[in-house]
């Protein structure tokens, strides 16, 4: 009985990992990758340079920008220029402009003067596609919200078919073929599994309003924004008295926040109804200082007068919950040396899949291994495999190198930037049709390779940003992002000289004896 | 940080050579009576430390979430390093055991 319920979890395990894992591989990379976000759109936009940060200054200059520029406008926003985002960026409400009807400047964070960057998505494109999945709103989001209920699934029956879960916690045994593959799989899965678990479980919880929207529909009925402005807490924007009044100073008013909570650093900024006596002035405070996000960290002021309204409600402990889980998703609140295990971890996740992905195929070529030619289906999911990760990878690549390439002044710039991360994506699937298995997987990591290894270069000679620039002058997102393609260079040759060689014959299981004791005189 | 990772490693360090397995494997003996117990009491012990360690600095949201991310980061390093470089993790693992507690310590 009990064998048979770990058959049936094995057979789940195998069949959803096989089905969704080429999707799950593309959003655990791009989701991966989104850890970086601000530095990647940072090296998209070499134009935006980064300056010592003086949020006083930024918040003088983002005004006086609004008040020249958007002074008609209901409604501006201001974010502060931080650690890891350059630019200060402002926007306004304008029904006729802009994308969903708000014109976005990023201003030059000592200037205040609006930069012309090049037009692209930067690491936002990733970012959206993490949980999107370049779909039309809402069946990304179901689909990935889907896919993230079959991770955790995955997890669980894993752990359920992998019987030797503590014997084996400590387990890796490299150089044994398949062996070496499952100790891999349940290595990374096991002793990264806190990591997965709070992943897959917390995706769930942020698009909880998608999986059980029954109890917002029964409270709001179909007004879900009001659900929204609950639960964040927004408050309703006052009616326009049309009594012109000068807005007060905000680097005044983020002097009142300070006294509140010294050293707070501000996110988002929002003004409603600018130069009117009914105006506005909303500070939120920035998701990197807490854990959680905290809609009790947001303070509103009267914009005419400068006093303080109110501040943000507090949170129940069911949402402190949730907001918990969804804070630690996304790891706004990580400081440099979190993120990059955030990333790590991320990477990690990914390599969970992808060797699931190419056991599932290897232990069923090991059938066909004396035959000349291997059955469609396997045909059709090596294919995918191949397409699915080392395809997926020169997309990336391609994104990167597009940014560089394309002249700044083409019209849909940033979108043709996308075209090429799925023109390559799909490219790679029409090579991995052409070519037989392993020299399919090693010519496209080694163009891969290539690919990433010569980005830093390309930076060097397109923008003058190179490494050389960028580590003397200490910007270390614009190095970062190089040094990691790099290094994502150096990993993807390795792998394609493994796939380029010929394949060594897996040696016959020495018996267990002679094997201890040659390790054993190998150590000493 | 630093010093909670180092403890913690080498805390993951003593559980995997509390098994009889790895004992042999890495050390290249068979354990002594006694031993693999008092390998995994220190063990759990280093782990007990360098969680209250975490807690009493970064207080309870940072302290446990960054002792879990430097524990999974830890342990995995050793797993993965171990097949490939034995001895210069069981190195590690020993001055991590020294290093660790002296930050602490030290550097607060």
């Amino acid at each position: 009985m009990k064998e048979g319920f770990r058959q049936a979890m094995a057979w789940l395990h195998t069949w959803t990992g096989l089905i969704f894992g080429w999707l799950l591989f593309a959003i655990f990379l791009s989701g991966t990758l989104s850890y970086f976000k601000e530095e990647i759109s940072h090296w998209a936009q070499p134009e935006v340079r980064s300056h010592a940060l003086d949020p006083l200054a930024s918040l003088g200059l983002a005004q006086r920008y609004l008040e020249a520029n958007a002074g008609h406008s209901a409604s501006w926003m201001i974010r502060l220029p931080s650690e890891r985002e350059a630019a200060l960026g402002v926007g306004w409400r304008d029904p006729d402009g802009g994308r969903r009807g708000v014109v976005r400047k990023s201003l030059d964070a000592q200037s205040g003067q609006p930069v012309q960057a090049r037009d692209s998505r930067g690491g936002d494109f990733f970012y959206r596609f993490h949980f999107e999945l370049q779909m039309p709103y809402p069946w990304g989001r179901w689909l990935s919200t889907f896919c993230a209920f079959i991770m955790l699934l995955g997890l669980v029956t894993g752990i359920i078919t992998h019987k030797k879960i503590f014997k084996e916690f400590f387990t890796f045994r490299p150089g044994k073929g398949q062996r070496s593959w499952l100790d891999g799989h349940n290595a990374i899965g096991v002793l990264v599994l806190p990591f997965h678990l709070m992943i897959s479980y917390s995706s769930l919880v942020l698009f909880m309003y998608m999986v059980m929207p029954a109890g917002i529909l029964a409270s709001y009925g179909g007004n879900t924004n009001g659900y929204f402005n609950d639960l964040f807490g927004r408050d309703e924007v006052p009616k326009v008295a049309n009594v012109a009044t000068p807005l007060v100073p905000l680097e005044s008013l983020y002097a009142k926040v300070q006294e509140q909570v010294p050293g707070a650093r501000m996110g988002f900024i929002q003004v409603q109804n600018p130069g009117d006596r009914s105006a506005r002035v909303t500070f939120t405070q920035s998701a990197a200082d807490n854990v959680a996000y905290k809609r009790s960290a947001s303070w509103t002021f009267d914009g005419a007068t400068g006093a303080l309204l109110s501040q943000g409600a507090p949170e129940s402990a069911a949402m402190m919950t949730s907001f918990s889980f969804a804070g630690l998703h996304m790891g706004n609140y990580a400081g440099p040396w979190l993120r990059w295990l955030y990333f790590a971890f991320g990477v990690a996740g990914t390599a969970v899949i992808g060797t699931g992905l190419v056991m599932w195929l290897g232990k069923r070529q090991l059938k066909h291994a004396k035959s000349e030619r291997i059955p469609g289906e396997l045909r059709l999911v090596e294919v995918l495999n191949i397409a699915s990760m080392s395809g997926l990878l020169l997309g990336v690549a391609a994104f990167f190198w597009a940014n560089r390439l394309l002249p700044v002044g083409l019209e849909g710039r940033g979108n043709w930037e996308i075209n090429s991360f799925f023109l390559l994506w799909a490219l790679s699937l029409v090579h991995a049709v052409l070519r037989p298995g392993r020299r399919a997987w090693g010519e496209q990591l080694g163009l891969g390779a290539l690919a990433f290894a010569l980005l830093p270069l390309l930076n060097a000679l397109t923008t003058g940003q190179g490494l050389n620039h960028s580590v003397a002058a200490g910007d270390w997102a614009m190095a970062g992002v190089d040094l990691t393609a790099l290094a994502t260079g150096v990993f993807l040759a390795w792998a394609a000289g493994k796939m380029l060689r010929a394949p060594k014959p897996v040696a016959k299981r020495a018996p267990r004896a002679a094997k201890a004791t040659a390790e054993a005189v190998e150590v000493s | 940080m630093l010093s909670i990772a180092l403890i913690g490693f080498a805390g993951f360090a003593a559980l995997c050579l509390a098994m009889e397995k790895h004992f042999s494997d890495v050390l290249g003996r068979k354990p002594k009576a006694g031993q693999l117990r008092s390998l995994r009491l220190a063990g759990w012990l280093l782990l007990t430390v360098s969680l209250v360690l975490s807690v009493h600095q970064r207080g309870w949201a940072h302290g446990l979430v960054e002792w879990i991310a430097v524990l999974m980061a830890g342990v995995t390093l050793w797993v993965f390093g171990l097949p490939y470089q034995p001895r210069l993790l069981l190195g590690a693992a020993a001055l991590s055991l020294i290093l660790g507690p002296l930050l602490a310590l030290f550097a607060g």
